[in-house]
């Protein structure tokens, strides 16, 4: 049985639309990241589980019971804020032991149930310390704590990493993912960094302008992304506008062959991605989806090297192993060919994130 | 090298920075005068003597104070009315303050909620409010406190009176003070003086508690209720602790504000509940015309006022600490 369900989810600020029909389960113990660009709806989809926000139309539901109305206080969802949230007044120990004291569990009983809340963070003889006194990857820990501390039916984190450094970050991720395996708890983050998402995630929800993109596990986004918008937020890729003919489509005058004949009609106009590292390079390529370019500049990354290419299908980034024999250099003519099997089709719609996919970590 | 042989011989201050040094000064001083020499000379007056039909004499006397403290029959008979005075300055302006802060304080709240645009709009209508003189407000609500024309008038006139005194309310305001026989009364009560001085105090308060609410992160609240706090139980455990100093710094400001306040009393407290402030302006322009003990009240006032900021400062320091 799914822990949490959305039907219908709906929510409007006066004319504005910031979540649009959103129907998804949330299926009991895994972790959902909630991924989308700023300003996609994710995070208030992430208040209205929360009962933070009342949604315009739809109906939220946790085992099959209507919670829609039901305020956050009777919901018993532990949430993590952004900025933490952490009261300044308490210390870590008294914030920790918050939901338990408002609860009425006797004073001593909620300060050792912190004690082992804050062991089970690795914060452990931290509990008199104040909140001003601790780190930023510590405060997180705290909140964490807190949070958990109610044993929520649905724990709840909103951009939980976006004030840490990037190396703490990615520390967390993985403490992060290891304390939700450990503790079998229905998660939900929501996020912006597709890294984070990748890392910590069983499943991920991509989300654009309010709607779901697609919905699926870390691989099948990644190789099988739904639509351009996903293929272009999700790692980073090539993208080239062409027209479909004949079953194959061609791209700055290249007839470029797919694994299966594209379900297009010809004449219509289509978009072609392929990820960095699907380009293979070199000579005795096969002579399917072959051409030349000219390198215009070499990026080097240390274990892998992307390749910027001038083509007939227009620039494009290939992936090149590190381990490679022959070192590429500015100026260098290079063969290239796109497998069938690393293209990904989709309609020839304007895609928002081109420029910002190939530049993307 | 030394770094004396490098320097060289002792630059020259240039001018400009000189000019400003002497400016420093001078503005330094001008604010000493302003500040000291008016307290000095009240604080001097309070040791001199009335002389009766010519004003007063300098003096090096404590019988103002004495006076002030158990009266002007002292040893023969104490007396204690002007420690009254000071007893109902003190009592109208803690009531007050706290009425105002208490009030102001859900409001801004709720308003630091709102939009930017809402925001500003209610904020220059309360920094309109505030070119009102104290005259004018207490003019406006004598008219609506009148017994004649105000509201224990239209009382009557619409059956509430009757209504209070059918179900028994009417006893209850009476024993309150806030009625005679015939109809309920807000003139003069010590409800209408609070109500009036709080009135009177009140934009201060929003305005005063507006910083700090407005900074104040509504995640905090935010997080309390998804950890089952109710919103009283969010205002009481997150809220108010968040913003424990600007609450006390405004009902401070407050108290020491309306330690001064004058015709919301005269008009509104009861002769026998008049304040030190009163009698003040009694004893210095008004019928008494005695000069150093009025001088000497307002010395006793300042130095309450002060004693009750630092009892103020020592317990918002303690519950800090404490916290």
């Amino acid at each position: 049985m799914s822990a949490l369900s959305l039907h219908g989810i709906r929510k409007d600020y006066g004319e504005a639309r910031a979540v649009d029909d959103i129907t998804l389960d949330f299926p009991d113990g895994q972790l959902t990241a909630l991924l989308g660009p700023s300003g996609c709806g994710k995070t208030t989809l992430l208040r209205m589980i929360a009962g933070l926000e009342v949604p315009t139309a739809g109906t939220v539901t946790v085992g099959g019971r209507d919670i829609t109305r039901v305020p956050a206080h009777k919901r018993k969802f532990g949430m993590v804020f952004q900025s933490f949230a952490l009261f300044p007044h308490l210390t870590v120990r008294d914030n920790v032991a918050y939901a338990l004291t408002i609860a009425g569990t006797a004073r001593g009983e909620a300060a050792a149930r912190a004690d082992t809340l804050l062991d089970l963070v690795q914060l452990t003889g931290f509990g008199d310390r104040r909140i001003g006194q601790l780190s930023g990857g510590q405060k997180q820990r705290v909140a964490i704590a807190r949070a958990l501390a109610q044993e929520p039916e649905v724990f709840l984190l909103d951009e939980p990493m976006s004030a840490l450094d990037a190396k703490l970050r990615e520390e967390m991720q993985v403490e992060l993912r290891l304390l939700q395996q450990r503790l079998g708890i229905t998660t939900i983050v929501v996020t912006h960094d597709q890294r984070e998402a990748m890392t910590m995630a069983d499943r991920i929800i991509v989300m654009s302008k309010g709607r779901v993109e697609q919905a699926g596990t870390p691989q099948e986004i990644y190789h099988w992304p739904a639509t351009g918008f996903v293929a272009g937020f999700i790692g980073r890729a090539n993208f080239m506008d062409g027209v479909a003919q004949d079953g194959r489509i061609m791209v700055g005058g290249v007839a470029l062959s797919l694994p299966r004949p594209a379900q297009f009609l010809t004449g219509s106009a289509v978009q072609l991605v392929c990820r960095p590292e699907g380009i293979r390079l070199g000579a005795g390529l096969a002579e399917v989806n072959s051409i030349e370019g000219r390198v215009t500049f070499v990026r080097d990354l240390g274990p892998v090297r992307d390749i910027y290419l001038e083509t007939r299908l227009g620039r494009l980034v290939a992936e090149q192993s590190a381990d490679q024999s022959r070192v590429l250099a500015v100026g260098d003519r290079v063969h290239l060919s796109l497998p069938p099997d690393a293209l990904r089709l989709y309609p020839g719609l304007p895609v928002t994130l081109p420029a910002t996919a190939l530049a993307a970590e | 090298m030394t770094v004396a042989a490098q320097i060289g011989p002792m630059a020259e201050v240039p001018p400009a920075l000189r000019w400003g040094a002497v400016v420093n000064l001078l503005l330094w001083a001008i604010a000493l005068l302003l500040c000291l020499v008016p307290f000095g000379l009240v604080l001097l007056i309070s040791f001199g003597h009335k002389v009766e039909g010519a004003g007063w004499d300098w003096a090096f006397s404590s019988e103002n104070y004495l006076r002030f403290f158990v009266g002007a029959n002292w040893p023969a008979e104490t007396t204690s009315l002007y420690l009254g005075q000071l007893y109902w300055s003190m009592r109208y302006a803690v009531v007050a303050a706290v009425l105002a802060v208490v009030t102001a304080l859900p409001f801004t709240y709720l308003m630091t909620r709102q939009s930017r645009r809402a925001q500003a709009r209610w904020l220059v209508f309360l920094l309109a409010t505030l070119s009102l003189s104290e005259v004018f407000i207490v003019m406006g609500w004598d008219i609506i406190l009148s017994n004649n024309s105000g509201l224990p008038m239209l009382f009557a006139a619409s059956g509430v009176t009757d209504w209070l005194k059918d179900t028994g309310w009417f006893d209850v305001l009476r024993d309150w003070g806030l009625a005679n026989p015939r109809n309920v009364k807000f003139k003069t009560s010590e409800f209408a003086t609070v109500l009036t001085l709080s009135y009177l105090v009140w934009p201060y308060a929003v305005i005063l508690l507006y910083p700090a609410l407005s900074r104040l992160d509504p995640s905090l609240a935010e997080a309390a209720r998804t950890m089952g706090a109710r919103p009283w139980t969010v205002a009481r455990t997150v809220i108010l602790p968040a913003v424990r100093l600007p609450l006390m710094g405004t009902t401070l400001l407050l108290f020491v504000f309306l330690l001064g306040a004058y015709v919301a009393i005269t008009v509104f407290a009861d002769p026998s509940q008049h304040t030190t402030a009163v009698s003040i302006y009694e004893n210095v322009r008004g019928s008494t015309l005695n000069a150093p003990f009025g001088a000497a009240q307002s010395v006793v006032l300042l130095v309450a006022a002060g004693a009750f900021l630092v009892l103020g400062q020592r317990l918002s320091r303690k519950s800090q600490g404490g916290a």
